[in-house]
């Protein structure tokens, strides 16, 4: 099943799969090496999600199992659905190599594994997991490998694209993810004066903050834990 | 569409218009119009801004009509850049006007005697050739309003801004949008330059009176269309990718790829990608009251370009295109969306191409006239351009004469024309067809992925890396044959996932022309158009050492990936076997 433009139903089972909960994301049962962390906490008017999406295109953190398939992370424990994958996760990068077999493609401790929608142009092409002309590209293209027997609690990042980040990003967003400090800062600076209108409220490490002055926080931290309460929710 | 519009600028008594049956040239369009005329017509080794050489506007064939995506138009000339053949597709609104006035082709020939300037105006009953110097040296924004003043807002304008008129290399032709807006441009090769050395500032275009062109079966035509359009509708590609971002949809998975040229190819990662992506983009062009899906031209119901409005939200651009954002931003390291908004609309109105621009900025900062993410020195730099200083003449002739002028090594261009916005290295199937193309390196020249749905050149194993080089010849010879045809070529992943979507096509065609095709007949069509211009070049002086990539793609590793273009030269030998 492919969703047509304008369909709306990402809390649909297209997208995640509900009987595989969020267990993973949890912040109280993250550690990273510096401790200098923050839990920041904003509601905002739905209309508004959508301006996450560059956000979440710069890479999130997940604490994850490692050393099993990219289908393992992405199906069995973050919840997407397999058709969801399937049709409509076209372009996948796995440390910056293209993925053509999620079911092959090792995730390791560390890893930075990329989603996107099917891309245009004959790049996109090129691009597009078992695509037809994936020979183009097959200096980056991944050397699939096999999961071991070393799977073990690690970190993964993700970074989310295009119409993948719409979509799956309210319901990530709304768990919560962890960034880096300077990513926040820079899309707290960049983010179009439209924004704040509709950024109701903000609180950091569970204390109410004045939002127009988000832009003028240092966000030094190595890691911010950031989640999202949309308006009348 | 059945006659030929031909133009003799050199006429001794003045500009001379004369119209002529199709002859030879039945039955072609776009591309195989240019590419047949050009290649028939014009003397190999003339001069591109000389007497000799010509200027072929041509709409594709089912341009005129109500077929879905068919706006496209070719211009075709020797190029002033390359030295060879050339065809560049535009979109804008030119194409259906032209085809609705009844002309396959409009061909300016020849050479004015002096420096006078003319506009030329086409109507259903009259071609007017007037000198008017009053235009001269006006960007294209306000070239088009003065038209507009004169001519009313139906009309469709072609012209050049100052860059053509001082015949710059890398100067645009301009083909005004739905909304009167010089937006959508010829850009590659020069062929700006050829339009202002015929003395032509503007072709005003005004079809008021002309009817739609009708299809042979009217019936079949219709359902083949509707479903044709339903097919683009559901792609999540043409009906919801494009519309949502744009081409610029790009920038962030190309960039993941290790592809997005950076610093003048000197990386293949840009750390600024994320604030120019096209998610970021179209963020801002929601916030200020833009507009995310509007079509080039009508009957474009995939819309992937839109309205980029300033800070105050006023129209500054049209929604810049990937290969704009990228050139002007990830090749010179900047990360800011205004300022490479602004040089587009800059380019836009001088008439130049993004890309030509972008890479030749980049290769002018390498060579230290700037630092890389200087924005300011970016558009001072084209300032000049259009301001037609020592400097900005340099620049406006492109990257290969600015560094040669410089003495950079790190050149990116093949046959004189820069690359566009994927690094041959980390994808090297591109880079043969860079380096192969009649074009010089054009992202374009082997872009229809519906050569393996065409089954053109046969079938090819896509997981054997050995198949690079017939992957690239097939998709140029389906490319040439679909820019004939005036179909936009972002229809190509709707045929090639959905085999309803490209069987309704085939319907239409068929349809329209009253001819059934075949995927014969489209090879075939592909390879003539292909044969045209390799013979040209070939006539041109062209060898297989222009064949190449420029050597630090084979000697620089690039970063993440740390390749280096592999494809051997013999392979590279052996696209044009068939």
């Amino acid at each position: 099943m492919i969703l047509t433009h304008g369909e709306s139903r990402r809390d649909s089972p297209f997208f995640f799969n509900p009987k595989t909960p969020f267990i993973l994301i949890h912040p109280m049962k993250t550690k990273f090496k510096n401790n200098v962390v923050a839990k920041i906490s904003l509601t905002v008017k739905p209309d508004r999600m959508s301006l996450f999406s560059p956000l979440l295109g710069q890479g999130f953190t997940l604490k994850s199992r490692t050393g099993t398939s990219v289908r393992d992370l992405l199906c069995h424990q973050i919840g997407v659905s397999d058709d969801y994958l399937d049709q409509r996760i076209q372009t996948i990068f796995l440390d910056g190599k293209v993925v053509d077999d999620v079911d092959t493609a090792v995730i390791h401790q560390g890893s930075s594994l990329a989603l996107s929608a099917a891309m245009p142009g004959l790049a996109g092409a090129v691009l597009r997991r078992g695509g037809a002309y994936a020979a183009m590209r097959s200096q980056i293209s991944h050397k699939n490998n096999t999961a071991d027997d070393s799977v073990e609690n690690g970190t993964v990042m993700l970074k989310l694209f295009n119409l993948v980040a719409l979509e799956l990003g309210p319901l990530l967003l709304k768990q919560g993810i962890w960034i880096t400090g300077k990513n926040l800062g820079n899309f707290f600076q960049r983010v179009p004066d439209f924004f704040w209108d509709g950024c109701l409220t903000v609180e950091i490490d569970g204390i109410s903050q004045d939002i127009r002055k988000m832009p003028l926080m240092g966000w030094k931290q190595e890691q911010v834990f950031l989640k999202l309460k949309l308006e009348n929710e | 569409m059945d006659k030929i519009l031909r133009i003799n600028m050199g006429d001794e008594n003045g500009p001379k218009a004369s119209e002529e049956p199709l002859g030879d040239y039945a039955g072609l369009g776009g591309r195989g119009m240019t590419s047949a005329i050009i290649s028939k017509e014009v003397a190999p080794l003339c001069h591109p801004l000389g007497k000799g050489n010509k200027l072929v506007i041509a709409p594709g064939l089912l341009s005129g009509s109500h077929a879905a995506q068919s706006g496209r138009a070719s211009v075709g000339c020797k190029s002033p850049l390359t030295g060879g053949i050339k065809e560049a597709n535009v979109g804008g609104q030119g194409a259906q006007v032209l085809a609705r006035l009844g002309y396959a082709a409009i061909v300016l020939e020849g050479k004015p005697n002096d420096d006078t300037l003319y506009k030329v105006v086409i109507n259903k009953d009259n071609v007017e050739i007037a000198p008017d110097n009053s235009l001269k040296m006006m960007g294209n924004y306000d070239l088009v309003d003065r038209i507009k003043e004169e001519y009313g807002n139906k009309v469709a304008c072609i012209s050049i801004g100052q860059a053509g008129e001082m015949k710059m290399a890398a100067a645009s032709i301009a083909f005004t949008d739905m909304e009167q807006r010089p937006t959508r441009h010829a850009g590659r090769g020069g062929v700006g330059a050829v339009m202002g050395a015929k003395g032509v500032k503007v072709i005003i275009l005004d079809d008021t009176g002309m009817p739609t062109r009708s299809p042979k079966d009217p019936e079949k035509f219709k359902a083949a269309n509707k479903e044709f359009v339903q097919g683009l509708k559901k792609h999540p590609i043409t009906g919801e990718g494009l519309p949502s971002f744009g081409t610029n949809i790009l920038t962030n998975v190309i960039n993941e790829a290790g592809a997005l040229p950076t610093h003048n190819f000197k990386t293949g990662r840009f750390g600024g990608a994320g604030n120019i992506s096209g998610e970021t983009q179209s963020e801002i062009m929601k916030s200020r009251g833009g507009m995310l899906a509007h079509g080039c031209h009508k009957g474009c119901v995939i819309r992937c370009s839109g309205i980029y409005n300033d800070k105050d939200g006023n129209f500054l651009t049209k929604r810049p295109e990937y290969e704009t954002v990228w050139a002007h931003g990830g090749n010179c390291g900047i990360d800011d969306m205004d300022a490479i908004s602004e040089l587009d609309r800059m380019d836009d109105d001088f008439g130049l191409d993004t890309i030509e621009m972008g890479a030749t900025i980049g290769v002018a900062m390498e060579a230290g006239l700037a630092q890389f993410g200087d924005a300011k020195a970016a558009i001072k730099m084209l300032k000049e351009i259009g301001e037609g200083t020592p400097l900005g003449r340099i620049l406006g002739s492109g990257a290969a004469v600015t560094g040669k002028v410089f003495g950079v090594e790190r050149v990116p261009v093949v046959k004189g024309q820069a690359l566009p916005a994927y690094d041959p290295r980390s994808v090297q199937g591109m880079g043969v067809t860079y380096a192969t193309s009649t074009m010089g390196a054009d992202h374009t020249a082997g872009y229809a992925v519906t050569a393996n749905v065409l089954n053109v050149g046969g079938s090819v194993d896509p997981l054997k890396p050995e198949g690079q080089v017939e992957l690239s010849r097939n998709l140029q010879i389906a490319t040439a044959a679909i820019d004939a045809t005036g179909m936009c070529l972002f229809i190509a992943f709707a045929i090639l996932d959905q085999p309803e979507t490209f069987n309704a096509l085939v319907d239409m065609i068929s349809a329209f022309t009253g001819q059934s095709l075949t995927a014969d007949d489209v090879t075939e069509l592909g390879k003539t158009i292909l044969s045209f211009e390799r013979d040209f070049n070939s006539r041109a002086g062209f060898t297989a050492k222009d064949d190449r990539l420029p050597d630090f793609f084979k000697t620089e590793a690039l970063p993440p990936h740390n390749v280096i273009f592999e494809v051997k030269d013999e392979d590279l030998d052996r696209v044009y076997n068939w």
